[in-house]
C-alpha cells in the first residue's frame, strides 16, 4: 500500500519535470516536443530503477525517502534545462547513471548489509582520501587520468581515453566516505570519547589526548582549503566531522571547540587568502560593490525579489542573469520563476527528506548504523543550509552546490548513493 | 545517542526555519524592493523582451513592430518606423508609461501568446500557432503623411472616413510626437515632458475632445430642415444685418458684418452657400430644438459612438434648448453649448455622401495570425438612415455650391467634383477654431473629412474654416484621389 503510493508520488514528479519541461519549451517559442518526452522516459527509467531496486534489496526501506528525492532533482531539472538545454541534455545521461550507481549500491549492500561498510572503514578512509587527492595530479602528464583546475580551485580530475573525456568531482564521493569512516571509527571509540574529560566548573573539556581526531580532522580541512582551494568542502567535512563526534559523544565541548576552530579558520581564511576574502565582502555588502565581487549575490537577490510571491513561470523569468545560475545560484532561479511558493517547496521537500534521514537515525539501534544515518542526514543538511544560506546572505557563498538540484553529474552520484544509504539502513532497521 | 543527535537535529530545523524566515524576506517583505531596484534589469527585460504583433497598413506599410534585440537576445524592443505620423492612431506601448491608441485597444490580439494563462496552454497543447497576432488598420500612410503635414504647426485635428464604410482613412491630431522617445529608458521623463507642453501633444483632439463645431454644424440644422419639409433650397427667410434672439437684447450677425444678400430676403440654398448666421439662427428657432435634435443623434450626436477606443459624447441638448430659443439660435450655428470631435463631423460629412444613411466609424479592418490568415475581420455596420435619400442629395448640391462659389472654394480641387462646409467656431480666447468638412467626389463619394485647427497665435486672428481648413482639405482630396 506504501510502496504504491510511493510509486504514483514518483511517477508524479517525473510528470512534474517532464511538464515543467513542456512549460520552458512554451515559454521560449516552441511547443511541446521530444524533450518533454525525453525527460519523462529518463525520470521513469532513472528512478524506476531505483524503485526495483528497492524492492529487491532493501525492500523494507522507508517509501518516504524516493519522492521528495524526485520532486528536487525534477524541480531543479527544468531549471536547468530551462538555462542551458545542452546541459540539461548532459544531467540527464548523469541521473541515469547516478540511479544506477544508486541501484548498485542497494544490490552490494544487501549481500553484507552496511556493516560490511563498517569493517571496511579504513580501506574506505585511504580510498577517500586517495579520492580528494586525485584533483592534484598534474594537468599535463602522460597519463590519461589528470587533475584540472577550474575558476582557481582543484576539484576536478579528468579521465581522457582519447575517444572520450570524462569529468568528475571526486570529493563528491569522498565526502561519503568520509562520513562511512567517521561512523565506524566514532562508533568503536565513543565511550572512550565521551568519558574521558575534565572538568572545569560547569564545562565538561575532553582530554587533550581525545582532541587528536578533531585536529587530524581540522588539518585535513585546511588541507583543502590550501590545495585545492575549495572552500565549501573543507567547511562541510569539518562540520559534518563535528557534528558526528557530538552525536556519538554528547559532549557539549566538542561542538564548542568545533566552532572556535571553524570560526578561528574561516576567519584567518578570509585574511589569508583573496579567494576567500573576496566571498566575505559579497556577502557583507553585494549591492555595494555591485559591480564586482557582489554581482552574483546581487542578482540572486533580484531574481529572488522580481519573482515574488507566485514567480515569473517557468521560462519566463531571467535567471540567466545570474552568473553561474545553473550550478551556485540554481535556489535564486528556481525563486525568480517559480517565486517564493517554489522556493517554501524546495525547502520543505528537503525538511523531509531531512526529517526522515534524522527518523532513520533514531530508530536504529545499532550504533554504527545510528551514526552513519545521522552523518548522512548532517552532511546533506549542512550542504543545503550554506548554499541556500549562501544565496540568501545568512552565511558567505562556500561554492557548494545545491544537492540534487544543481547541474552536476558527480554531486548528483554522491547524493544518490547517499540516499541509497540512507535506504538501505532503514531497510536493515525495519527487518 | 538519540540525545545529541535529536538536538542536533532541532538545530537544523532551526537553520531550515532560518532559510524560510530568509527567503520570507526577500521574496514577500523586501520583493517591491528588489524587484523596483534600478539596477535590477528583470521588469523592463520582461515587457520588452515578449514580442507583440505588428501593427500595418492595408499597404503593408509597417506602423509598429517588434525587434530583437541584437546584444540581448529572446529580448524585443517596439519600433515605430512612422514616428510622429501614427502617434494617436497606433499609440504606444511602454513599459514605463503604459500604453494607448490601438496599442492599447488591441493589447489582447498583440500581445505574446506565452504568457502561461490557461488559454494558452491549451492552444499549445492543441498545436495551435502562438506567434502574436497582427492588425491591420484602414489608415493610408500616405494620406496621413500629407494630412499631418498639412497642419504643419497649428494645432488641430484630421479624421478622414470611407463615406460608405466608417473605415477610417486618415486620423491625427497636431502637434504630434514621436512615440518611440517612450520606450527608451528615458521615458518616464520624456512622458514627463509632453505632458507639462502646454500645447498638449499626448491628446488626440480627433477622437477624444470636443468642439463647438461653428457652421459646419449648418449640415446638420439644414438636413434637418429639408428632412422635415420645413424649408427646400428655395424657401426665403427675411435678411436682416442683425438677427435679434427672442426674449433677449443679443443679436446675431454675420461673419462679414453685412446682410446675407440683398437685405430683404435670402434662400435657404443662399444662407447655406454663404453661411449666414442670421438666417440660420431663424431658421432653427423655427424648426425647433427636437427636430434638429432628431438629425443630429441620427447623426451620432448625444449617443456613444463604437470606436476603437471610448469617445466622448457629440453634444446637441434638446431638452434644454426646447425652453430658450435664444440659446437654440446660437445652437443652430454651431456655438454655444454644441459640442462634436473632428470624428463626429467626419460623420455627419460621411452621411450625406453616403445617400444619408451615417455608418459606424472603424480603424481596424482585420486581425490576422502570424501566417498571414484572418482571425477576425470588422463587420460594416450602419448607425442608421440620418436623413432621406433626397435630402442628402439636395444637401449635396448645396455644400459642391459652397466650394464651387461659397465660402469653401479653397477646398476645391481641379477636375474633381467636391463638397463641404466652412465653420469658425468660437475658441478659447481671442482666436477662433476654423473648421472644414466635406467629401469628394461627388458623384461616387470615396472620402470624407473633418479639418479642425484649434485658434492659436499659430493660425492668427483671422484665421476662418474657408481661409485655412479648407485648403488642408483640398490638399487631402488631391492626394487620396490621385493615388
Amino acid at each position: 500500500m506504501e510502496r504504491r503510493a510511493e510509486a504514483i508520488t514518483t511517477a508524479a514528479a517525473a510528470l512534474l519535470a517532464a511538464f515543467a519541461v513542456a512549460l520552458v519549451n512554451f515559454a521560449n517559442g516552441g511547443s511541446v516536443d521530444a524533450q518533454t518526452g525525453l525527460t519523462f522516459l529518463v525520470f521513469a527509467l532513472a528512478f524506476g530503477t531505483l524503485f526495483v531496486a528497492v524492492r529487491a534489496f532493501a525492500p523494507r526501506a522507508t517509501p518516504l525517502l524516493i519522492p521528495p528525492v524526485v520532486g528536487l532533482v525534477a524541480i531543479g531539472f527544468f531549471e536547468i534545462y530551462r538555462l542551458d538545454p545542452e546541459r540539461a541534455g548532459l544531467q540527464r545521461w548523469w541521473l541515469l547513471i547516478a540511479a544506477a550507481i544508486a541501484a548498485l549500491t542497494l544490490m552490494l549492500l544487501a549481500r553484507g548489509t552496511t556493516s560490511i561498510l563498517r569493517r571496511y572503514r579504513y580501506l574506505i578512509l585511504v580510498l577517500s582520501i586517495g579520492l580528494l587527492l586525485l584533483p592534484n595530479l598534474p594537468s599535463d602528464w602522460g597519463v590519461p587520468l589528470r587533475g584540472l583546475e577550474v575558476n582557481g580551485s582543484r576539484l576536478w580530475i579528468v579521465l581522457d581515453l582519447g575517444f572520450t573525456r570524462m569529468q568528475f568531482q571526486p570529493a563528491e564521493l569522498a565526502k561519503l566516505g568520509m562520513v562511512i569512516f567517521f561512523a565506524g571509527y566514532l562508533a568503536d571509540h565513543q565511550r572512550a570519547l565521551r568519558e574521558a574529560h575534565r572538568r572545569i566548573g560547569p564545562i565538561r573539556l575532553p582530554e587533550p589526548r581525545q582532541l587528536i581526531p578533531l585536529v587530524l580532522a581540522w588539518s585535513g580541512s585546511i588541507f583543502i582549503l590550501i590545495w585545492q582551494r575549495d572552500l565549501g568542502a573543507s567547511v562541510l567535512m569539518f562540520a559534518g566531522f563535528v557534528l558526528l563526534l557530538y552525536a556519538a559523544t554528547g559532549a557539549t565541548g566538542y561542538l564548542v571547540a568545533g566552532g572556535l576552530m571553524t570560526l578561528t579558520g574561516a576567519a584567518a581564511a578570509a585574511y589569508l587568502f583573496d579567494h576567500v576574502h573576496r566571498r566575505v565582502i559579497a556577502w557583507v555588502a553585494p549591492f555595494e560593490h555591485y559591480q564586482d565581487e557582489g554581482f552574483q549575490i546581487a542578482q540572486g537577490l533580484f531574481a529572488l525579489g522580481t519573482g515574488s510571491l507566485t514567480g515569473a513561470g517557468p521560462g519566463l523569468g531571467r535567471p540567466d542573469l545570474i552568473p553561474n545560475a545553473a550550478t551556485d545560484f540554481i535556489f535564486a532561479a528556481v525563486g525568480e520563476e517559480l517565486g517564493f511558493a517554489g522556493t517554501v517547496a524546495v525547502l520543505a521537500l528537503f525538511g523531509l527528506v531531512m526529517a526522515v534521514g534524522f527518523g532513520i537515525s533514531f530508530r536504529s539501534r545499532d550504533t554504527f548504523r545510528k551514526l552513519l544515518a545521522a552523518g548522512l542526514t548532517f552532511v546533506l543538511a549542512v550542504q543545503v543550509f550554506l548554499i541556500v544560506g549562501g544565496v540568501l546572505r545568512i552565511v558567505p557563498l562556500t561554492g557548494i552546490t545545491l544537492p540534487f538540484m544543481s547541474y552536476g553529474g558527480s554531486a548528483l552520484v554522491g547524493n544518490m548513493v547517499l540516499i541509497a544509504l540512507l535506504l538501505r539502513i532503514s531497510h536493515e532497521e525495519a527487518t | 545517542m538519540n540525545g545529541p543527535i535529536r538536538r542536533v537535529a532541532v538545530g537544523v530545523f532551526v537553520c531550515m526555519s532560518l532559510l524560510l524566515a530568509g527567503v520570507t524576506w526577500y521574496q514577500v517583505v523586501r520583493a517591491d524592493e528588489l524587484r523596483g531596484d534600478q539596477r535590477n534589469p528583470r521588469p523592463a527585460l520582461s515587457e520588452r523582451g515578449k514580442e507583440r504583433g505588428l501593427i500595418v497598413a492595408a499597404d503593408g506599410t509597417v506602423l509598429a513592430r517588434s525587434v530583437e534585440d541584437p546584444s540581448n537576445p529572446r529580448s524585443f524592443m517596439r519600433e515605430y518606423p512612422e514616428g510622429r505620423y501614427f502617434a494617436h492612431l497606433v499609440g504606444y506601448s511602454s513599459f514605463a508609461v503604459g500604453s494607448s491608441g490601438l496599442e492599447a485597444a488591441y493589447a489582447a490580439d498583440l500581445r505574446s501568446r506565452r504568457d502561461l494563462t490557461i488559454s494558452d496552454l491549451v492552444a499549445a497543447l492543441l498545436g495551435r500557432d502562438l506567434r502574436p497576432s497582427s492588425v491591420e488598420v484602414t489608415a493610408d500612410p500616405e494620406l496621413q503623411r500629407a494630412a499631418l503635414d498639412a497642419l504643419g504647426e497649428n494645432r488641430g485635428a484630421i479624421v478622414a472616413l470611407d463615406p460608405s464604410t466608417g473605415a477610417i482613412l486618415a486620423s491625427l491630431s497636431s502637434p504630434s510626437y514621436d512615440p518611440t522617445l517612450l520606450l527608451g529608458t528615458d521615458a518616464a521623463e520624456q512622458w514627463e515632458m509632453l505632458l507639462n507642453d502646454p500645447a498638449n501633444p499626448l491628446l488626440d483632439r480627433g477622437t477624444r475632445e470636443i468642439y463647438a463645431p461653428g457652421s459646419t454644424f449648418k449640415t446638420v440644422v439644414a438636413a434637418a430642415a429639408l428632412d422635415t419639409g420645413a424649408a427646400d433650397p428655395g424657401t426665403t427667410f427675411d435678411d436682416p444685418v442683425e438677427f435679434r434672439l427672442p426674449g433677449s437684447n443679443a443679436t446675431i450677425s454675420n461673419a462679414n458684418g453685412r446682410p446675407c444678400n440683398n437685405g430683404e430676403t435670402a434662400t435657404l440654398f443662399e444662407a447655406f452657400v454663404r453661411s449666414c448666421n442670421t438666417i440660420f439662427a431663424d431658421l432653427s428657432i423655427q424648426l425647433g430644438a427636437v427636430d434638429i435634435g432628431i438629425t443630429a443623434d441620427a447623426l451620432g450626436f448625444n449617443q456613444d459612438i463604437e470606436y476603437e477606443w471610448e469617445i466622448p459624447q457629440a453634444v446637441w441638448n434638446t431638452e434644454e434648448l426646447a425652453q430658450d430659443p435664444a440659446a437654440l439660435g446660437q445652437s443652430g450655428i454651431g456655438e454655444r453649448d454644441v459640442r462634436a470631435t473632428p470624428l463626429h463631423m467626419a460623420m455627419v460629412a460621411a452621411a450625406v455622401a453616403n445617400d444619408g444613411v451615417a455608418v459606424t466609424p472603424y480603424a481596424v479592418h482585420r486581425i490576422f495570425d502570424a501566417d498571414g490568415t484572418t482571425a477576425d475581420e470588422t463587420d460594416v455596420t450602419e448607425l442608421g438612415r440620418a436623413m432621406s435619400s433626397e435630402t442628402a442629395l439636395t444637401l449635396t448640391q448645396m455644400m459642391e455650391r459652397v466650394v464651387t462659389e461659397g465660402t469653401g472654394r479653397q477646398a476645391a480641387v481641379p477636375g474633381v467634383r467636391v463638397a463641404g462646409k466652412t465653420g469658425t467656431s468660437t475658441g478659447s480666447g481671442e482666436f477662433s477654431n476654423p473648421w472644414f468638412i466635406g467629401f469628394a467626389p461627388v458623384d461616387n463619394p470615396s472620402i470624407a473629412v473633418a479639418v479642425l485647427i484649434e485658434g492659436t497665435e499659430t493660425s492668427g486672428e483671422s484665421a476662418s474654416g474657408g481661409s485655412l481648413a479648407a485648403p488642408i482639405a483640398s490638399e487631402l482630396f488631391e492626394v487620396w484621389l490621385t493615388q
